[in-house]
């Protein structure tokens, strides 16, 4: 589970290598790099592989990097061509593990696509490694490259008037398209042109060209072959994806490109808007922009970038570069705020142009041009809808996007992707992340759904540089306590086991001393994580601090947040999982986690993410300044339970960012004695028969019962809608209805339901 | 009347200590190995029982551990 994502294309890339070992053909290999035998195969093991054949430079101490045969690369991050190393091998490889002073990269045919959809040319990327390898390139290594970027470029999808073409200058290779089963099915076949054969309606079809599609294509073409005309055929919009992944290299491979001309497209409405000027790039935003705007056109992918990184800032740069109708997605009704903001805050988009649509805030779209920021959930849900949302989905639906702007890709559920980029049209997709990790391993996927990879940012980079926080990672280990620990060990407890490493009175103990602590002796804003509801309660209650959960309001929320930000009373909140995305407390600079989603390495580095905005002066941030670090994040664990395998494998993520945890073994302090909570044995005793007693379905696995937090949270606030709409008991039909019965007077107009779009905006917001 | 017992010694920390009291009570009556609970750390056992508990303290530790797959 834990090396799926890397794993998965090590495997294809091993495959191939056997093949051509085995295969006699290849007898050229052989001789080439005569003790490249089995050994050098990835099976084997813990099996040494022996690289002392590979031939050295013989000036290899300046170059920087190793690359072996089976597509690793090891870069050495202390030479003086780092940067430029750096540079180039993230845009054609996957990384693998960053620590300080070693990288290590991944060749996969994914990575190289994303290459070559960068402008990056076969040849090119062959001599700028040749030329940074402190060996000869292996032979091995060149035909892989050549082989996954061969076919790159010959096939292009486009959207034209909201209908997706498949368009190639070559017929040939339409006609391989076909062929496949899915394509051919998912090919819409136009009645008055075609005829019966599968293999003539590509080039009837190729022939309807508008003069803008001219301009789009001829770069392609001149580039491509001398051909005149482009051969297309349409296909199914629901289809979109399975013919995008029968397209990858690892099916027909003809990977489709997908750009748009956003400067020479005249049939979508203009958006004026630009940066404002002090809105200023950092230099990985701006490297970052340029991946995705590489030709004069955008591109589709995904662009990675830590939390508190200023992803929003690239997002609104993108925006007012293509200066076309934008779609951007968050994943809740606060982040839809916060993108609302940060589109105001960065650009002169007008208000008028920007509307934000969510269960709370409908907001109608005016103009022919505009920004709209709205959840995945609303536009993926399924079931019936207000009449008003209704509308504005149609809008959504019938429009031609410029740009699609999806944030936090790494949430999202694969289905709920699929379902939104098949409702809305786009020319150009831009996912934004911090984290490329899932644990259901659907990573890949986003591949084909949005693009690949564009960019991601070296995370000890931006500490050096001072752009993000620099944090000092702590497990503290927390011995159990004899009574909690023979509970934990006995068969019946097995489903409270969570609740009693949790609870244990040593940990509670730790986190009182560390919240003292950061409170009294730096004056820290702390944020303390508990995934169990239970620990969550009784944490916050003993130590009388706010808690923000799921049921907890939205007012409450607010209101908690607020005072979090700026009193100084209240310096600590307690957070569930609900905290872990998207709420924005660049103010807090401590993080305490007392429990955790089993072994998920996206949430604690998502959780790690609340804490990387960078703060204070910009030069204290720096390497070598005042302060060493200026955030932490402790992890709290009991030991000799489950949690110390949780919470190292939780920890690999950031592991492979470069970062270290130290470990933290005596705390509290021996000394502390009746200060902190549950001293004495008795109190210990009653928190133990306190956990014993509560429910299985209290304190049972975190995982259901957050699972369930979750949802029912959101179909609360689903249902709040519809419900009321469905009867008519709380909108204006039945009042109104009754007003008209007892008056008859009034006349008939009355009896009618008055439209609830047309209702002064201070009833509106009661009654929806 | 003295009664002398030959027995092995255990000095380990509090929870293991708890594991080992936990595994003795899973077991049988004529199986019972622990012949006096000294205090919270310390144990006098029968003195066949040494390479048993061994392995299951290493079990118990194995599943607590997290290897990063290769």
């Amino acid at each position: 589970m834990g090396n799926g994502d890397k794993g998965r294309p090590n495997k294809k890339f091993k495959f191939s290598n056997k093949e051509e070992h085995k295969e006699p053909v290849f007898a050229d290999d052989n001789s080439y790099y005569p003790e490249d035998n089995d050994d050098d195969y990835r099976d084997g093991e813990g099996k040494k592989r022996d690289f002392t054949k590979l031939e050295l430079k013989l000036d290899h101490a300046n170059r920087p990097l190793w690359a072996c045969a089976d597509g690793r690369i090891f870069l050495e991050t202390f030479s003086p061509l780092y940067k430029q190393a750096y540079d180039f091998l993230i845009a054609i490889a996957e990384p693998v593990c960053r620590p300080e002073s070693m990288h290590e990269y991944n060749l996969t045919p994914h990575s190289l696509y994303a290459a070559v959809s960068v402008g990056l040319e076969t040849d090119t990327i062959i001599a700028v490694l040749s030329k940074l390898s402190k060996t000869k390139l292996p032979q091995e290594m060149i035909d892989f490259i050549r082989a996954s970027t061969a076919n790159y470029g010959k096939v292009k999808l486009v959207l034209k008037k909201n209908r997706y073409f498949i368009e190639s200058p070559f017929p040939e290779v339409l006609k391989t398209l076909l062929k496949d089963e899915v394509i051919g099915r998912a090919r819409i076949s136009n009645e008055g042109m075609r005829g019966n054969d599968v293999f003539t309606v590509s080039k009837s079809l190729g022939e309807i060209e508008g003069r803008h599609d001219e301009l789009l294509n001829e770069a392609e073409l001149a580039a491509a072959a001398e051909e005149k005309e482009t051969h297309s055929f349409e296909i199914d919009p629901a289809q979109v994806e399975n013919v995008k992944q029968r397209c990858l290299p690892n099916a027909l491979n003809y990977p489709m490109l997908e750009e748009y001309d956003f400067r020479n497209d005249t049939v979508n409405p203009d958006l004026d808007m630009e940066l404002k000027p002090q809105a200023q790039p950092r230099p990985y935003q701006e490297k970052s922009l340029s991946k995705m705007f590489g030709n004069g056109r955008a591109r589709s992918g995904i662009i990675v970038l830590p939390c508190g990184a200023g992803k929003s800032l690239v997002g609104v740069s993108a925006a007012s570069r293509i200066k076309k109708s934008c779609l951007c997605l968050a994943t809740n009704a606060v982040s839809v705020d916060q993108w609302a903001f940060q589109f105001k805050l960065w650009s002169t988009i007008r208000d008028e142009q920007i509307c934000r649509f969510t269960s709370d805030s409908k907001e109608r779209f005016r103009g022919n041009a505009g920004v709209v920021v709205t959840t995945y959930n609303m536009v993926a849900f399924g079931g019936k809808r207000s009449e008003e949302s209704e509308k504005i989905i149609e809008e959504i639906r019938n429009r031609e996007w410029g740009l699609l702007l999806m944030d936090e890709v790494h949430v999202v559920p694969a289905h709920m992707f699929r379902k939104v980029i098949s409702i809305t049209k786009s020319h150009c997709k831009l996912g934004l992340t911090a984290t490329l990790v899932r644990e259901d391993e659907r990573i890949t996927d986003l591949n084909f759904l949005i693009g690949p990879k564009l960019y991601e940012a070296n995370w000890l980079d931006l500490v050096k540089g001072g752009f993000i926080a620099n944090v000092q990672c702590a497990e503290v280990w927390c011995p159990m306590t004899k009574e909690f620990f023979a509970e934990y060990l006995k068969k019946e407890n097995s489903k409270k086991k969570q609740a009693l490493y949790v609870m244990n009175p040593n940990k509670f103990r730790a986190c009182e001393f560390l919240i003292r602590f950061h409170e009294q002796q730096r004056g820290d804003k702390i944020i303390v994580f508990a995934d169990n509801l239970f620990a969550l309660t009784e944490y916050a209650m003993k130590l009388r601090k706010p808690m923000i959960y799921g049921a907890t309001s939205h007012v409450e929320r607010t209101k908690i947040l607020e005072k979090f930000k700026t009193s100084s009373d209240v310096n600590t909140i307690f957070l569930s999982k609900v905290g872990d995305n998207s709420i924005d407390i660049p103010e807090a600079n401590v993080i305490i986690q007392i429990s955790s989603h089993a072994g998920s390495r996206r949430q604690e580095a998502q959780r790690l993410g609340r804490i990387l905005r960078a703060k204070g002066k910009h030069q204290d941030r720096m390497a070598g300044g005042k302060e060493e670090y200026n955030a932490f994040f402790y992890s709290l664990v009991s030991t000799d339970t489950q949690e110390m395998y949780y919470s190292t494998k939780r920890q690999q993520f950031l592991i492979d960012q470069g970062y270290s945890f130290k470990v933290i073994t005596s705390l509290p302090p021996s000394d502390s004695g009746p200060e902190l909570s549950y001293h004495s044995l008795d109190d210990q005793l009653a928190l133990l028969s306190k956990v014993l007693s509560a429910g299985d379905d209290a304190v049972g696995l975190e995982q259901l019962e957050e699972d369930a937090d979750g949802m029912a949270l959101m179909k609360a606030r689903r249902f709040g809608g519809s419900m009321s709409k469905m009867s008519g008991a709380s909108g204006m039909v039945y009042m109104e209805y009754s007003t008209g019965q007892k008056r008859p007077g009034q006349g008939q107009m009355k009896s009618k339901p008055k439209d609830p779009n047309k209702r002064h905006h201070l009833f509106k917001k009661r009654f929806t | 009347m003295v009664n002398a017992i030959k027995g092995l010694f255990i000095t380990c920390d509090v929870p293991m200590a708890q594991f080992i009291i936990n595994m003795n009570a899973a077991l049988p009556q004529s199986q019972k190995f622990i012949i006096h609970i000294l205090d919270n750390t310390h144990l006098f056992v029968r003195s066949d029982v040494a390479g048993m508990i061994r392995s299951a303290i290493a079990d118990f530790r194995e599943q607590n551990t997290y290897e990063k797959p290769s």
